[in-house]
C-alpha cells in the first residue's frame, strides 16, 4: 500500500494520467480500452446490500489486509468511500475507477482500491463484496485477462470466495453468476455513426447475447460517439470463451468502421478534413464550453486524427481530456466547487492549454 | 389487471418494448410507471438488458411453475439469510451464497433462460474443495437443529449448534487467513 492520507491519494489521483487512456494499445485508433471485471464475494457473509454492518466492515477490512499484504498490491492505494465528499466520489466515478451505483450508495464501509497506473481498481461492498476491474488500452483483452486472474488469485490467498459446483462464483445478482466475468471493449465509431450505421449494429449483437452501454458503463448515455460493448452470458462458458467471442464480435464492428472510414476518405475526403479542423479551430480557442459540445467535438478531431488527415494532438491527449473536461474532474483540478457557467469558462481553458502546440 | 411490480395497485399503463422483433408488454400502475419511465429516459439505446427483463422472466417462470404444479403455494425462504423468494422477486438480487441452494428449485430454469446454461464450467477457486464439503455440512446441520429444536429436543440441538459453531470457526479462520 502506498498511502492512507485520503488527501494526499486524492491529490496524486488529479495529476495522474489513467494509463488506460494513453492510446497506445492495438487499434488504438477505433479501441479506446479492453476491459474486465470479476464480480466476487466472501464464503458465509451476505452480499453486500443484505450484510449488517460489522460484516461489512469485515470485509473492509479484509481488503485492507489485502492491499497492505499482498505482493500485486505494493503501488495500491485503497479510500473509505464513507470519508469522501459527494464531489470526490463522482470524481473517482469520471476517473471509472468506480460505477455511479457504488459512488451513490449510502451503505458503510464501501471502499475502492487501485493501482497507480489506474489499471487496476477494486470496489469493495458495492452489490458484490469485491467487483475488480482491469483496463488496459487498446484491444488486448487476453492480457487483460491474464492480469486481472492474477489478482483474482493473490486476492483469494486472503479470502475465501462463494462457489459453488454448479452455479459457480456466487453473486448478489443472477445476471452475473458463474464466471462473474463482464468483459467490454469500449469503441469509437465516428464513421458508423456519420452514416447512421450504429442502430443496426446493435440491433444485431443484442440478438446474440451482447450489450452495448455508454461511456460511464450501465445506464449511461452515449457521449463522444464512445460505446462500451460487453458480454450478457457469464454461465455455462469459460472465461477464455467469453473473451474469445467477445473479441470476435468486436472485430466485426471494428471492421465495419474501417470500411466505412475508408469508404468516407476516398469520397467526402474534403468534408471529413473540414469537420476535424474546424473541430480543432473551435477547441484551440474556445472560451465557454458544455461538456455535450466539447465531447462531440473531440469526438470530430479523434476522427481526423486516427485517420491521419490532422496530426496534432495524440489521441491520447484526447482520450486524456474526453476525461478531464468531466464535471467532477474539472471542480477537482481547480480545488473549489464551480456551478454549471464557471466550469463551462474553466473547460475551455483546460481544453485550449492541453491541444496548443 | 394488477401493476407487475407493486403487485398492489391496478395496472393503467402499457410499456411496449419491441428488440429485435420481439415485442413483451409491461403493465404498470401510475406510480410504477413513472420510475419505470426515469429508469428508461437514462437508457437512451434501444438495448437488450438483462436486468430489465429479469421480473418479466422470474413472472413467467413462476406462473410456468404453478401450471406444472411444482410450487404448490409454499412459502420458500433462504435458510440462512431469511430472503423470501418474493422478496427476491421484486428486487432481483439474491441475498447469500446460501440462496444459491435453497432457490436452487426456483433458479435454474431462470439461470438456464438468462444464460442458455445452468451449470458453470470456467474458474475454480483452489481452495473450494475440501471447503464445499464442510459448508454442505453446516447447510445440512442447519437443518437438522431445525427439526431439533420443534421437536423440543433441546439436548441434542444444542450439541448440533456447537458443532455449526466449529465449523463455521473453522470456515471464518480460512476466510481471515
Amino acid at each position: 500500500m502506498q498511502n492512507k492520507d485520503k488527501n494526499i491519494i486524492l491529490q496524486n489521483l488529479k495529476e495522474s494520467t489513467a494509463e488506460w487512456t494513453s492510446g497506445q494499445g492495438p487499434l488504438s485508433d477505433i479501441v479506446i480500452s479492453s476491459r474486465i471485471r470479476l464480480a466476487r464475494n466472501i464464503e458465509g457473509v451476505p452480499f453486500s446490500p443484505r450484510a449488517e454492518q460489522a460484516e461489512l466492515e469485515n470485509i473492509f477490512e479484509l481488503s485492507r489486509q489485502v492491499v497492505e499484504e499482498g505482493s500485486l498490491f505494493k503501488d495500491s492505494n485503497l479510500l473509505l468511500l464513507d470519508e469522501l465528499t459527494p464531489l470526490e466520489s463522482q470524481f473517482l466515478v469520471e476517473k471509472h475507477l468506480i460505477s455511479i451505483y457504488h459512488a451513490r450508495e449510502k451503505r458503510l464501509y464501501r471502499g475502492c482500491i487501485f493501482n497507480q497506473k489506474e489499471t487496476l481498481s477494486i470496489m469493495i461492498n458495492e452489490e458484490d463484496h469485491f467487483r475488480i476491474q482491469y483496463l488496459l488500452s487498446g484491444l488486448q483483452l487476453n492480457n487483460v485477462w491474464k492480469l486481472i486472474n492474477e489478482i483474482d488469485n493473490e486476492i483469494e490467498k486472503k479470502a475465501t470466495y462463494a462457489f459453488s459446483e454448479k452455479e459457480g462464483y456466487l453473486t448478489s445478482c443472477p445476471t452475473n453468476v458463474g464466471t462473474g466475468m463482464r468483459a467490454s471493449i469500449m469503441l469509437h465509431l465516428p464513421a458508423l455513426a456519420m452514416v447512421n450505421g450504429i442502430n443496426d449494429i446493435l440491433k444485431a449483437i443484442s440478438k446474440i447475447g451482447y450489450v452495448v452501454r455508454g461511456f460511464y458503463g450501465e445506464g449511461t448515455e452515449v457521449m463522444g460517439n464512445l460505446f462500451q460493448v460487453s458480454n450478457q452470458i457469464t454461465l455455462g462458458f469459460s472465461e477464455e470463451e467469453i473473451i474469445d467471442n467477445l473479441e470476435k464480435v468486436n472485430q466485426q464492428i471494428i471492421s465495419k468502421e474501417q470500411k466505412v472510414r475508408k469508404e468516407l476518405l476516398s469520397n467526402s475526403k474534403s468534408q471529413l478534413e473540414d469537420q476535424a479542423w474546424r473541430a480543432y479551430g473551435i477547441l484551440s480557442s474556445v472560451r465557454i464550453i458544455s461538456s455535450a459540445e466539447a465531447m462531440e467535438l473531440l469526438s470530430k478531431l479523434r476522427f481526423g486524427v486516427g485517420l491521419g488527415i490532422i496530426p496534432h494532438p495524440s489521441l491520447g491527449t484526447i482520450n486524456k481530456l474526453m476525461l478531464l473536461i468531466q464535471p467532477a474532474y474539472l471542480q477537482m483540478l481547480a480545488g473549489k466547487d464551480l456551478d454549471s457557467f464557471n466550469r463551462d469558462l474553466q473547460r475551455a481553458v483546460l481544453i485550449r492549454n492541453e491541444i496548443s502546440i | 389487471m394488477l401493476c407487475q411490480i407493486c403487485k398492489k395497485k391496478e395496472a393503467t399503463i402499457t410499456f411496449t418494448k419491441i428488440v429485435g422483433g420481439q415485442k413483451t408488454e409491461i403493465h404498470l400502475c401510475k406510480d410504477c410507471a413513472s420510475t419505470f419511465s426515469d429508469k428508461f429516459s437514462i437508457f437512451p439505446l434501444p438495448q437488450f438488458d438483462i436486468n430489465d427483463l429479469l421480473a418479466d422472466l422470474l413472472n413467467a417462470i413462476d406462473l410456468y411453475h404453478k401450471e406444472e404444479g411444482v410450487l404448490p403455494g409454499k412459502k420458500v425462504e433462504c435458510s440462512n439469510c431469511h430472503l423470501t423468494y418474493d422478496e427476491f422477486k421484486r428486487c432481483g438480487k439474491l441475498g447469500c451464497s446460501v440462496c444459491y441452494h435453497d432457490f436452487r428449485e426456483q433458479l435454474t430454469p431462470l439461470l438456464r433462460r438468462l444464460h442458455g446454461n445452468s451449470e458453470h464450467v470456467g474458474k475454480i477457486p483452489r481452495q473450494s474443495k475440501g471447503k464445499l464439503n464442510k459448508i454442505r455440512k453446516i447447510k445440512q446441520l442447519r437443518r437438522e437443529l431445525q427439526e431439533l429444536v420443534l421437536k423440543e429436543e433441546y439436548e441434542k440441538a444444542a450439541k448440533t449448534r456447537d458443532e455449526i459453531l466449529k465449523l463455521e470457526g473453522v470456515l471464518k479462520k480460512k476466510n481471515a487467513k
